[in-house]
C-alpha cells in the first residue's frame, strides 16, 4: 500500500498491453541499435543480411558485434532490473538496488584482485571471481539481516557500508599496481565494449530462474505486506526469502560477470516499472525487466553511436541517466525513516 | 578533569607523531637531529631536508586532519545526523570534481583560484546532497543514499573526462587524497583558511550546541538558528574545500573523528570543536607515517589508510543505524 | 469477490505475455547463434580457399601461436609501438588506434600519413577493424587479451607486450612482426643496423662509467622515476649510462627527498604539459643541492618518444637525443 500511495502514478492502460507495447518497444530499438555503431548500416541493409544477400563485411559486423552486445544489453538489463524489484519487494526499501547493497562493489573487489594479482589466469576467471565476489558480499549482508532482525534501512546503509570498504580495498590495489589500472577502470565502470557470444553463453542459463520467478510472484506480493501479515498467512517467509534474494544475487553476480558492475539500472527501471504498471509483482517483474532492457539497450547504443570510433562505456552513460533520477526520487521519497 | 587528560594526552600524541612523522624518510636522520634542528637550525643537509620537506608535510597533515574533522563535526550538529560527514556529504567529491575538471581544461590556474575552485565544487556537492536528501526530513540512509549517488554520479563524468583525454589519467591517484610531497607553498595556501575557519567555529561552538539541542528548543531563538545553519555551512565549504585543494579528497577522517571524540568528552560542542581538530589532526599525522609502510619504500597515498580504518567504522555506525542520541 | 477474480484472470493473462515475451527472446537467440555457427563456417572456408602454396609461419606471441601465409598487406596495430617497428620496416598500417589523436601518428612516423582510427588504445572499435578487412592484426598483450578471440575472427592476430615491455623485450617483439609480415631478412638487416647506430653512438658518449641517469616523468602532481628495468633506462644501460635506480620495477613515485637521497648525476625529465611538480621543487635548496642541477645536466626530453612511442627507430631516436645533451660538454 505504501508503495502505491508514494508510486501512485498508474497508467489508465491495462497492465498486459503496456507489457506487449514495452515488449515492442525493445525489439525496435533492438533493430535501431542494429544499425547504429562506427559503421552505420541503414535497415534496408539490415533486412538484406537477415534474407542471406547482405554485403559480408555487414554481416560480420552484425553477427559477430552488434547481435551479440544487444542481446547482452537486454539479458543484462533485464537481469539487473528484475533483481533490483526483487530487492526492493523483498527488503521493502524502494531505494534498495545492487549498487546500494554493496553486492556489485564485491563483485568489483574480486575482480580487481583477480586482474592485479594473477593477470595470467585464464580469461574466464574473470566473471568466475566476481560471481564469488557478488556471491560473498551478498552472505555477509544477509548474515547482517537475520542475526540482527535488522531494520530494511539498516541493511540499506550497512550495504552501503560494505561497499565503501569493497571500495577501499579497491583503491589499495588500484594505488598500489598502478600500471594495471586501465583494464580495471574499464571492468569497474562496466562496459559492452569486446563482449560476444561468449557473454551470451554465460548469462543464458539465468533464463532458467525465469520460471522459478513465475512460480513465486503471487507469494512476493503476501511477502511485500510484511512479515507479520506474512506468517500469518501462513507463507513460510523466512525461507522465501533466503530463496528470493539467492535468486537476486545469482541474476547480479551472473550480470556483473558479463559485463563488468554497471551501476543504477537495477534502481531505476523497476521505479518506472512501478509508476507505470503498479506494485503487484506479476506485472512489476516483467515491466521492470523490460525497462531494463530498454536502459541498457538506450545506454550502449548511445555508447557506440555518440563518438564513433571512440566508444563510451555503458556503465557512464547508465550513471549519468540513472542518478539525477535516483536523486529525484530520493527527494520525493518522504516515507523512509 | 577526564576532559583535561585527554587534552593533555592527545597534544602529547600530536606532539610525538609530529616528531616520528619528521624522522621517518628517504634519507635516514635520527631523532636527536630532529631535535636539534628546533633549537640550532645550520644549513646541512639533513636539517633542510627537515625543514623545507618533512615538517611542512607534517603541518599540512595536521591541518588537514583538523579541518576535515572539524567540519564532520560541524556537518553532524545542523544535520544532526551521525553519518554526515564531508565524505559522505558529497563535498569532498564535489570539490574534487572540479578541481579535476581544472586539471584538465585549465592546467595553468594559480593555487588561490585552485582552492577557489575547491569552494565552489564543495558547496555545489554538499548542496545537492543536502537538498536531495532533506525532503521530509534527513534520514541516516537518505543521507548515505544521495551522498552514494553524488559520489557514483562524479565519479563516472570524471571517467568520461578520461577517455577523451588520456592525460586526465595522471589524475587518479590525486583523487586517493595524498599529503606526500607537501611544501610550504601547501601550508601557505591551507594555512589562512584553516585558521579561519578553526577558530569561528570554536567561537560559535556554543550556538552549535543550542542548535543541537534540538529545533524545538532553539526556536525560541528564532532568526538564529537559520543564521547559525547557514553560516556552519560556510563554515563547512571553508574547511573541507581548502582541505582537498591542498591534498585531494582525504575520507572519513570527518566522520570517524567527532564520534570518538564525542565518546570521550561528551556532547558539548564547545568542546567537541576544538577536540576534533586536536583527534582529527593527530589520526592524519599518524596514518601517514602509516602510509609510508604499505609499499615500502614507496609512498602511499594517505587517503588509503584513512579509508581502511573508515570504511570499517561506516559499517558500525551503520550497523547501530540510529541517529546521535539528543 | 468479483473484482478479485478479474484481477487474477488479468494478471494470467499478464504471466502468460511476460513469460511470452522470455520465450520469444530465446527463440529469437537461438536462431541467431545459428546464424552465427553457418557465419563462422563460412569463414573458415574463406580462409582455407585462399590458401596458396607459400610455406606457413607459425608466429609464436604471448597468447599462442598463430599461423600465416602470405604477405600481409592491411595491417591493423592496436598500440603505437607497432607502427613504430612497422615504419622501421617501411610499412604502413591501414588502421591505428591513435585515440583520435592524429598529430600524435604524423610526430611519430616523422610524416602525414593515411590510415583509418580504431578508436581508442584502451576500447579499439572492433566494428571499425573488421569493415578495413585486415589481413593481419597486431595488439598488446595488457589492454587487448579480453579481445583476443573477436580479433582472431577478424584476421590473424598476434598479441605482443608493448606497454610493459622493456627494451630487449621490444626488440623481441620486433622480430616477431618482422615474421609476420614475412620481412624478416629485412628486419635482421635492420636490427643489425640498429645495433650499429647505437653502438656507434655510445661510443662518441664518452661519459665516466660512474656517472648515473635518472629518466623521469613529470607531471603536475607527480614525479615518476624510470628505473633500469624501465623501457628508456635499460637502453640507456645499453649505452653505458648507468640507471640511478636499479630495480626489477620499472616505475617509482618519488618526493624530493627520495630524489635527494638518490641523487643522480643526469636528470631526463619528460615533462607534462602544463602544470610541473618540479616547478615547485626548483624553490626548494634542496633542488639547488642536487647533483644534477649545480653541474647543468638537468634535460627535458618528448614524453611522446621517451615513454609512449618505444621502437626501433624511436630508439635511434632518443639514443641521439642522449648524445646531444650528454655528448659535448
Amino acid at each position: 500500500m505504501k508503495l502505491k500511495r508514494t508510486f501512485g502514478l498508474k497508467s489508465t492502460l491495462p497492465p498486459y498491453s503496456i507489457i506487449l507495447l514495452l515488449t515492442v518497444t525493445v525489439l525496435i530499438l533492438a533493430m535501431v541499435s542494429l544499425g547504429l555503431g562506427a559503421i552505420y548500416i541503414s535497415p534496408l541493409e539490415i533486412l538484406q543480411n537477415f534474407l542471406g544477400n547482405g554485403m559480408q563485411s555487414q554481416t560480420f559486423i552484425l553477427h559477430n558485434y552488434r547481435i551479440p552486445r544487444i542481446l547482452i544489453a537486454v539479458i543484462v538489463g533485464a537481469g539487473l532490473a528484475t533483481a533490483g524489484a526483487i530487492l526492493q519487494g523483498v527488503l521493502r526499501n524502494p531505494l534498495a538496488s545492487p549498487d546500494v547493497i554493496g553486492v556489485t562493489k564485491g563483485a568489483g573487489l574480486a575482480a580487481v584482485i583477480v586482474i592485479v594479482l594473477f593477470p595470467q589466469s585464464p580469461i574466464i576467471i574473470l566473471p568466475l571471481s566476481a560471481f564469488i565476489g557478488a556471491a560473498v558480499m551478498a552472505a555477509i549482508l544477509m548474515i547482517f539481516v537475520y542475526k540482527k532482525g535488522a531494520q530494511p534501512n539498516t541493511i540499506a546503509l550497512v550495504g552501503i557500508a560494505l561497499g565503501a570498504i569493497c571500495q577501499a580495498g579497491i583503491e589499495y590495489f588500484m594505488v598500489k599496481f598502478p600500471d594495471d589500472v586501465n583494464t580495471t577502470l574499464l571492468w569497474l565502470t562496466g562496459s559492452l565494449w569486446g563482449r560476444g557470444w561468449d557473454q551470451v553463453f554465460i548469462l543464458l542459463p539465468c533464463l532458467v530462474l525465469v520460471p522459478v520467478l513465475i512460480a513465486l510472484t503471487s507469494k512476493m506480493d503476501v511477502l511485500s505486506l510484511g512479515d507479520d501479515i506474512a506468517t500469518g498467512l501462513g507463507e513460510r517467509s523466512k525461507l522465501l526469502r533466503y530463496i528470493l534474494l539467492s535468486v537476486s544475487v545469482i541474476l547480479i553476480g551472473v550480470c556483473v560477470a558479463a559485463v563488468g558492475s554497471i551501476g543504477f539500472i537495477g534502481l531505476i527501471a523497476p521505479h518506472i516499472a512501478r509508476r507505470v504498471v503498479g506494485s503487484k509483482f506479476k506485472v512489476l517483474l516483467p515491466a521492470s525487466a523490460l525497462f531494463g532492457s530498454i536502459f541498457l539497450l538506450v545506454a550502449d547504443s548511445l555508447g557506440r553511436g555518440l563518438f564513433p570510433p571512440i566508444e563510451i562505456p555503458a556503465g557512464i552513460i547508465t550513471a549519468v541517466i540513472g542518478v539525477p533520477y535516483f536523486l529525484y526520487l530520493l527527494r520525493r521519497e518522504r516515507k523512509i525513516t | 578533569m577526564k576532559v583535561l587528560c585527554t587534552a593533555i594526552a592527545g597534544a602529547v600524541l600530536l606532539i610525538l607523531g609530529i616528531l616520528t612523522s619528521i624522522s621517518v624518510g628517504a634519507s635516514d636522520i635520527d631523532a636527536s637531529m630532529v631535535l636539534k634542528s628546533f633549537f640550532e637550525a645550520d644549513s646541512s643537509k639533513e636539517q633542510t631536508i627537515i625543514r623545507t620537506l618533512r615538517l611542512p608535510r607534517a603541518l599540512v597533515g595536521a591541518l588537514v586532519g583538523a579541518n576535515l574533522a572539524v567540519a564532520g563535526a560541524l556537518m553532524q550538529a545542523i544535520t544532526r545526523n551521525s553519518l554526515a560527514s564531508p565524505q559522505v556529504f558529497g563535498v569532498n567529491a564535489g570539490a574534487s570534481f572540479f578541481i579535476v575538471s581544472a586539471f584538465v581544461f585549465f592546467p595553468n590556474l594559480s593555487s588561490v583560484s585552485l582552492v577557489c575552485v575547491a569552494f565552489i565544487g564543495a558547496a555545489m556537492g554538499g548542496m545537492a546532497v543536502y537538498s536531495f536528501a532533506s525532503g521530509g526530513g534527513m534520514t541516516q540512509v537518505k543521507l548515505a543514499l544521495a551522498g552514494m549517488a553524488v559520489h557514483f554520479f562524479l565519479s563516472s563524468l570524471t571517467q568520461g573526462m578520461i577517455i577523451f583525454n588520456e592525460q586526465a589519467k595522471d589524475v587518479l591517484y590525486w583523487l586517493v587524497g595524498s599529503i606526500n610531497g607537501k611544501t610550504w607553498a601547501h601550508v601557505n595556501m591551507i594555512l589562512p583558511w584553516s585558521l579561519f575557519g578553526l577558530l569561528v567555529a570554536a567561537m560559535f561552538s556554543r550556538s552549535v550546541s543550542i542548535l543541537v539541542l534540538g529545533e524545538n528548543m532553539a526556536q525560541g531563538l528564532g532568526q538564529r538558528v537559520y543564521r547559525i545553519r547557514i553560516l556552519a555551512g560556510i563554515l563547512v565549504i571553508i574547511l573541507a574545500g581548502s582541505s582537498v585543494a591542498v591534498a585531494g579528497p582525504v575520507g572519513f577522517v570527518g566522520l570517524i573523528i567527532p564520534h570518538i571524540v564525542r565518546r570521550l568528552v561528551g556532547g558539548d560542542y564547545r568542546r567537541i570543536i576544538p577536540f576534533s581538530a586536536l583527534f582529527g589532526a593527530l589520526l592524519l599525522v599518524y596514518a601517514d607515517i602509516l602510509a609510508r609502510f604499505i609499499a615500502y619504500p614507496f609512498e602511499s597515498p594517505v587517503g588509503i589508510v584513512t579509508a581502511m580504518i573508515g570504511a570499517p567504522f561506516f559499517l558500525y555506525l551503520a550497523k547501530r543505524g540510529r541517529n546521535i542520541k539528543q | 469477490m468479483t473484482g478479485r477474480v478479474q484481477n487474477m484472470r488479468e494478471f494470467r493473462k499478464v504471466r502468460t505475455f511476460g513469460g511470452g515475451a522470455f520465450i520469444l527472446l530465446l527463440a529469437i537467440m537461438v536462431m541467431l547463434s545459428g546464424c552465427n555457427n553457418s557465419q563462422k563456417t563460412t569463414e573458415a572456408e574463406k580462409t582455407s580457399a585462399k590458401t596458396s602454396n607459400q610455406e606457413i609461419r607459425t608466429i609464436k606471441h604471448e597468447m599462442g601461436e598463430t599461423e600465416m601465409k602470405d604477405t600481409p598487406k592491411k595491417i591493423v596495430t592496436l598500440e603505437l609501438s607497432f607502427v613504430d617497428s612497422l615504419n622501421a620496416l617501411g610499412i604502413k598500417p591501414i588502421g591505428i588506434s591513435d585515440d583520435n589523436k592524429k598529430e600524435m601518428i604524423t610526430k611519430l612516423v616523422g610524416q602525414e600519413m593515411d590510415y583509418t582510427s580504431v578508436g581508442t588504445r584502451e576500447q579499439p572499435n572492433l566494428e571499425v577493424i573488421s569493415s578495413l578487412q585486415p589481413d593481419l592484426i597486431i595488439a598488446d598483450a595488457e589492454r587487448h587479451k579480453g579481445i583476443y578471440k573477436d580479433l582472431q575472427q577478424i584476421a590473424p592476430t598476434i598479441v605482443l607486450k608493448s606497454r610493459e615491455s622493456t627494451y630487449q623485450e621490444n626488440l623481441d617483439s620486433f622480430k616477431t612482426i618482422a615474421k609476420a609480415v614475412n620481412q624478416e631478412d629485412a628486419a635482421a638487416k635492420r636490427l643489425s643496423e640498429h645495433e650499429k647506430t647505437i653502438k656507434e653512438l655510445k661510443s662518441k658518449l664518452t661519459v665516466d662509467s660512474n656517472m648515473t641517469v635518472l629518466p623521469a616523468v613529470v607531471r603536475d602532481t607527480s614525479f615518476q622515476a624510470h628505473t633500469s628495468s624501465s623501457y628508456d633506462g635499460e637502453l640507456l644501460e645499453r649505452m653505458g649510462l648507468k640507471n640511478a635506480i636499479q630495480q626489477e620495477l620499472p616505475h617509482a613515485e618519488m618526493n624530493l627527498e627520495q630524489l635527494v637521497e638518490i641523487d643522480p648525476d643526469v636528470l631526463l625529465l619528460a615533462n607534462n604539459e602544463g602544470k610541473l611538480l618540479t616547478d615547485e621543487w626548483k624553490d626548494n635548496p634542496l633542488w639547488k643541492e642536487l647533483k644534477a642541477v649545480k653541474n647543468g645536466q638537468v634535460y627535458s626530453v618528448d614524453r611522446d618518444l621517451w615513454t609512449r612511442y618505444r621502437g626501433v627507430v624511436s630508439a635511434e631516436a632518443i639514443a641521439k637525443d642522449t648524445l646531444k645533451m650528454l655528448g659535448e660538454e
